[in-house]
């Protein structure tokens, strides 16, 4: 255990009113993501045997899940309740939703298929906003070279290009569905977007909704999937299992109704995975920002269906997640304070990183701190101080306006932002990579599509704040868009669970273990088994 | 008995359109021994005890005898190489087609030295693009080569060698429905008599043999009658393709001794059941056979041995059931098959398949009547022999069998009287 710094001693090296030195850091980039960012080290990868990906990286516990057995065998079909559709979308955030809309406003038949309800999800939890280039300073070009930048040169070029083009009929959708974004002067009409920076952005092209920009987007986008014709909502009945023909491609998925504990059939024309991220692995012991439900299953039926993906041992450590106190921990102070002009200290009252860099950089150079005896120590927790005491100060009303979460959340860590600083660490909270895509949503299997945080390749291997509400509803809407395209193509046959079998074969004879079972579902304190009967 | 046998599959002959590497692995050899002494060939596949492949197990003699001894009236004889394979769980085939064209066509070319026959049509399924391609190749390299000419003067005719794209439909595999396709109609099977050996295509004599039987006819011309009858076990004649699929470890295509028993096939060739989960039963041959189980692991895998458990070795597809697979779901997916695949000609046969097929998916949902388990049980009694070719028996046959070995999948407790006695 690296030594600490208390926290009565760090609260009395603030000094109040001046402003905080910043210490000469010393660290190439390179060199620090290298020596402190979770994803890099030992124990950051693996990889693949068996998939589409044998070969290729993965983190340990996510490779545990992708080569897993399935939570079904082929008798438990038999009973399950059948019904036919021609989209079936997984996954009510949204990414989902967007799809749903789309899909049914073209004329499919949909099904949404939502683990707990339509909403519950990592979209409601998002705070600070979404990018998009529509100020007369900045361009798609710009906003491209940043996302491109920012993930590193890792980024599919062309789905970069499409999502950053997409990105103010985006908003105008957004705005015709009903969502309120902040403008920039209070008039009835004729007002402009309020645009914020972020960082690793070059303009300012945050567009929000107060701090809680992903509640209200997902206001609007329930609304939608309620009120327009031919969707079904089914809550409580997560995705267990793909189903497949026996030319491998999609025929719909295996659903779990929890309340009826019985499992339906879903055959459809096409699927689209929707069903987010996966921070609740806590991977390395990691807090995390997601909500229950970001449990990797999306990434675990998709492989198990052939899908390929890409950048497995990449994932997002958001910087401020709160560290104390303890029952809070994970959560997020979002990005937007530090926009808004919040600073990172240290224990010794020191700034030690550009606030604004790329979340990765930020994240190392907190996870340096904490390493080199600079950290923060209070009840057991560690951390480094998110000071916006001056902003506060400057702007007395911000905390009502344009940070009302933040607001929200100090009076839930019991503390006045006006006096003391947060205490925060890295929180694991987005996964770079995913199931790769073309620019329509659809997968290496045929009859697959997937949108949203489940995918992979347009935020390379580092994602800037806001381009996660555009990715969603970018290719939420293609994917629907394709997906009511294959109405009539391809009958709806019976589907089965042909490609389990073929990846059990494959299980045993890459010799790896029958019995860990996936997807989750959800986090392991969460206490729940498919089958209550077995001794689990 | 667990070694591989390695004539069909032999590696040496897995070349493609290559008739020059055909020749070189020693290929050629069963036909010019056939047309050294063409009277002899029939007696000859009779004493090696050939059987259909396409699942029937008919002695290939006879039809070859039945074909050669029918008087051609326009001067025209077929010879035809049944590829249409599409049945769930057989997968052989194509791949005889795709690998090993030239060991199809020598047997073909030597049925037609056999029976006289000028046209050798070479018919696959285009779902199996591969294959049609590797074929079409591979009859262009027999065009004018010496083996051709000596057939010509034999027959004294020219020798066509065609390949024909079936329908791709199941039934057009039927050897009736063969002959209607090749006339250039729907695929639709007729009634026999005429048998297709004395009055088939254009009402010439033709001879409709799987690709599997002819790949097997160069080797006997070649190496001998003794010889293939040597590589079954005991009485069991030759070597067989087994298609082995289901909840095995290592399903595939498996070329073994005629005769190779159940057990090795699952245990020792296809590494035992996936998981280790309990051995249930097997769908043999194109699933439209009576269901094999635990007491018939032992069972020999020939035609004769087979039929003693009263199923059949079919295409020798064998498609393995465990714990954990539903009986009833897997019926209800292959009688769906035989509804799409029924022609429709013959009423019982068009509404009995599609009546099952929506009894059994009612059973396999839950939400099957009291009922619904009489009305299939009446119609396996009433639909057995209605249709024009062997489609509506099958079908029945592996419901009836279904329901007679795992009654408690169809959520009835006991066998009903009728059938255990
Ligand atoms: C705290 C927080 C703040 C964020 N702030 C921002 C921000 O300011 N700007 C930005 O651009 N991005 C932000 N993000 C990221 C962004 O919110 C997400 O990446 C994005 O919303 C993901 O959308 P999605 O539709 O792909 O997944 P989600 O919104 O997570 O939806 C997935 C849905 O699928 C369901 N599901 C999962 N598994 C199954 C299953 N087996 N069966 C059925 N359903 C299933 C889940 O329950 C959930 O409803 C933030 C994320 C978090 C966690
Ligand atoms: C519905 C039906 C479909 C059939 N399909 C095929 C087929 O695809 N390929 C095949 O070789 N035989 C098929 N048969 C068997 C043929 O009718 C015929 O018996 C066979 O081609 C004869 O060749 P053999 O004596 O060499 O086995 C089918 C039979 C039925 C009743």
């Amino acid at each position: 255990m690296t030594s600490m710094i208390s926290h009565a001693q760090a609260l009395q090296a603030l000094r109040p009113g001046a402003d905080a030195p910043m210490r000469a850091d010393g660290l190439a980039v390179n060199d620090l993501l290298e020596r402190f960012h979770p994803d890099y080290g030992a124990k950051a990868r693996v990889s693949l045997r068996i998939g589409a990906n044998a070969g290729a990286p993965c983190h340990p516990a996510l490779a545990g899940l992708l080569e897993s057995n399935a939570l079904i065998d082929d008798l438990d079909l038999a009973g399950a309740e059948p019904l036919a559709t021609d989209v079936l979308v997984i996954g009510g955030g949204g990414a989902g939703a967007a799809a749903a809309v789309t899909a049914a406003m073209r004329g499919a038949r949909v099904i949404i298929a939502t683990k707990l309800r339509i909403g519950d999800s990592n979209t409601v939890m998002a705070e600070g906003g979404i990018q998009a280039a529509v100020g007369a300073d900045d361009s798609l070009q710009r906003h491209y070279e940043d996302t491109l930048r920012g993930g590193h040169n890792e980024g599919d070029r062309a789905l970069i290009a499409q999502m950053v083009s997409d990105a103010p009929e985006v908003i105008r959708w957004l705005i015709d569905l009903g969502m309120a974004f902040d403008l920039a002067e209070d008039k009835a009409l004729g007002s402009t977007l309020l645009r914020k920076k972020a960082g690793g952005t070059t303009a300012s092209r945050i567009l929000c909704h107060r701090d809680f920009t992903g509640l209200e987007m997902m206001r609007v986008l329930r609304e939608a999937v309620e009120l327009q014709r031919g969707i079904e909502q089914l809550n409580r009945c997560p995705a267990v299992e793909l189903l497949s023909h026996d030319d491998g491609s999609c025929a719909g998925a295996i659903l779990y109704d929890l309340e009826r504990r019985s499992f339906v059939l879903v055959r459809a024309r096409a699927v689209v995975l929707a069903t987010g991220g996966s921070g609740r692995l806590h991977l390395q012991g990691f807090p995390t920002s997601n909500h229950y439900g970001a449990t990797a299953d999306g990434l675990v039926l998709a492989y198990r269906l052939g899908a390929r993906m890409c950048d497995l041992d990449s994932f997002q450590y958001h910087p401020t997640g709160v560290a104390h106190p303890r029952h809070l921990a994970g959560g997020l102070i979002s990005e937007s304070a530090r926009s808004a002009g919040a600073h990172l200290l240290n224990g010794l009252g020191e700034r030690f990183v550009d606030e604004l860099k790329p979340r990765d950089v930020v994240a190392a150079a907190i996870l340096r701190e904490c390493a080199e005896g600079r950290g923060i120590a209070r009840d057991g927790q560690t951390g480094v101080f998110l000071d916006a005491r001056a902003l506060v100060a400057a702007d007395p009303d911000i905390l009502e306006t344009r940070l009302v979460s933040l607001g929200h959340l100090a009076a839930k860590c019991g503390l006045d932002p006006r006096q003391e600083p947060f205490l925060v660490y890295p929180t694991l909270h987005y996964q770079n990579g995913g199931v790769m895509i073309d620019g329509d949503g659809a997968t290496s299997v045929p009859g697959l599509l997937c949108a949203g945080e489940v995918s992979g390749g347009i935020h390379g291997r580092n994602r800037l704040m806001g381009n996660a509400l555009l990715d969603i509803i970018s290719f939420g809407r293609r994917a629907g868009t394709r997906a009511a395209e294959s109405l009539g193509q391809r009958q709806a046959g019976r589907g089965g669970i042909n490609h389990v079998h073929r990846w059990r074969r494959a299980l045993a004879q890459a010799e790896l273990p029958a019995d860990v079972r996936a997807p989750l579902l959800y986090p392991s304190y969460g206490n729940f088994h498919l089958r209550r009967t077995a001794a689990a | 008995m667990n070694t591989l046998n390695q004539v069909l599959l032999n590696p040496a002959f897995q070349l493609g359109a290559d008739l020059d590497g055909w020749r070189a692995a020693g290929g050629g050899q069963g036909l010019d021994a056939a047309l050294a002494d063409p009277g002899a060939i029939i007696a000859t596949l009779e004493a090696a005890d050939l059987r259909g492949m396409g699942g029937a197990g008919f002695p290939t003699h006879r039809k070859w005898a039945a074909a050669a001894a029918a008087p051609a009236p326009d001067g025209d004889k077929y010879v035809v190489c049944n590829g249409n394979e599409d049945e769930p769980g057989t997968f052989k085939d194509r791949h005889l087609l795709r690998w090993t064209p030239h060991q199809v066509i020598e047997g073909a070319l030597i049925a037609a030295v056999a029976i006289r026959a000028n046209r050798v049509v070479l018919y696959i399924n285009p779902h199996q693009a591969e294959g049609r391609a590797q074929m079409r190749r591979a009859a262009q390299q027999w065009a004018g080569t010496e083996a051709v000419r000596r057939i010509e003067r034999l027959i004294g005719k020219p020798l066509e060698i065609a390949v024909v794209a079936t329908s791709g439909r199941y039934i057009g595999g039927e050897e009736t429905a063969v002959i209607s396709s090749l006339e250039g109609g729907f695929p639709f099977p007729r009634r026999k008599p005429p048998f297709p050996a004395e009055s088939g295509c254009h009402g010439a004599p033709t001879l409709i043999n799987n690709t599997e039987t002819l790949a097997n006819v160069p080797h006997i011309l070649h190496h001998g009658a003794a010889w293939y009858r040597g590589l079954g076990v005991g009485d069991a004649a030759g070597t067989k393709l087994y298609s082995l699929s289901g909840d095995v470890l290592l399903p595939g295509l498996y070329e073994l001794p005629m005769g190779t028993s159940l057990h090795d096939l699952i245990f020792v060739h296809g590494g035992g059941m996936l998981e280790g989960k309990a051995f249930k039963g097997v769908f043999t041959g194109g699933p439209s056979n009576t269901l094999l189980t635990a007491r018939d692991l032992d069972v020999a895998l020939d035609f004769d041995s087979v039929r003693l458990r009263r199923s059949r070795l079919g295409t020798g597809a064998m498609i393995v059931i465990s714990e954990g697979t539903s009986i009833v779901r897997k019926v209800a997916e292959y009688i769906e098959f035989f509804a799409n695949g029924s022609c429709g000609q013959c009423p019982s046969c068009k509404a009995g398949t599609f009546q099952m097929a929506r009894l059994l998916d009612r059973v396999d949902s839950g939400r099957a009547g009291p009922g619904d388990i009489a009305a299939l049980r009446n119609l396996c009694r009433i639909l057995p022999g209605s249709g024009r070719c062997g489609l509506i028996d099958g079908a029945v046959t592996v419901v009836e069998s279904s329901l007679h070995t795992f009654p408690a999948e169809y959520g009835v407790a006991e066998p009903a009287p009728a059938e255990t006695a």
